[in-house]
């Protein structure tokens, strides 16, 4: 990616872990689903990679162990939207999903009950995501280690345990 | 650069630095083979750190990102992450996969192989 467009002036970055399958297929998704307004479109999605170097070109306070813990989008004011506010952005500037979009900024009392759910079923996913297939994906929910651990009894012999593996999924 | 939130007790090599700095290193050396996008490392950093600090008398430890020196890491059999290998004259004498994010038994699994 060129600096040319990391400085696109009200673009955001929507920055996904490539190791993951899942975290792939959801970037693909993405990218494909702001494709149909070619040169307007305002989101760049891009692996986090593995230099800390390059993420700090991005944004001085972009860390990258917690970059690979949590979706992170960069806004062009330079500021970041982590997890469900990430999630509830990207999907605010899709033609596709704008149109309901703006439900995850609806208060009630106070209270963002959509953006809530959205935050809920983030952190699911997010937790689950080695049952979708994603290999390089840590869970330290037990109910998700012991899940995989039957699913990896039941498929393909591979070796589990406390690393992650450097096959890409 | 030191990989972020990494402390001096662990210094960064690459290939083109490897052999000067961990093949032709004295005295006992561990190599951390790493990379970010693995939650098993995150949680064993700040114990590995610790365990760097406690045994920087001792030991020199460096840190290999796998995902920037993908040929190192093929190189020493590096199948997944974190692997630790200990090195003296230039010789691979003990190594451990996914270690558990305990100091005293990381320090135990690091320090054993250099006793023998």
């Amino acid at each position: 990616m060129s600096d040319a467009q990391i400085a696109s002036p009200g673009r955001r970055i929507l920055l996904f872990d490539g190791d993951c399958a899942v975290c792939r297929t959801i970037a693909r998704w993405v990218t494909r689903s702001s494709a149909p307004q070619p040169g307007r479109s305002t989101l760049i999605v891009r692996p986090i990679g593995h230099d800390p170097e390059a993420l700090h070109a991005l944004n001085l306070s972009l860390d990258i162990w917690d970059a690979y813990a949590t979706i992170h989008l960069v806004m062009p004011d330079g500021s970041m939207k982590l997890g469900g506010e990430a999630v509830a952005e990207v999907l605010r500037n899709l033609p596709g999903t704008r149109w309901f979009a703006w439900l995850f900024a609806v208060r009630v009392f106070g209270h963002r009950p959509f953006q809530a759910v959205l935050d809920l079923g983030y952190l699911v996913l997010a937790d689950v995501r080695p049952l979708l297939g994603c290999e390089s994906c840590g869970s330290k929910n037990p109910y998700v280690t012991k899940a995989k651990a039957l699913v990896d009894f039941f498929t393909a012999p591979r070796t589990s345990g406390g690393h992650h593996s450097r096959r890409s999924s | 650069m030191n990989i972020s939130g990494a402390t001096d007790a662990i210094h960064d090599v690459a290939e083109s630095t490897f052999a000067s700095l961990v093949l032709a290193g004295s005295g006992p050396i561990v190599v951390e083979f790493m990379s970010y996008g693995c939650s098993h490392c995150r949680t064993l950093e700040p114990v590995i750190e610790h365990v760097a600090e406690e045994l920087t008398s001792r030991e020199t430890f460096f840190r290999v990102n796998v995902g920037m020196e993908g040929e190192l890491a093929d190189r020493y059999g590096v199948t997944g992450t974190p692997t630790l290998v200990m090195f003296r004259d230039a010789r691979e004498v003990g190594r451990v996969v996914g270690p558990r994010p305990d100091a005293s038994s990381l320090t135990l699994a690091l320090t054993q192989p250099f006793e023998r």
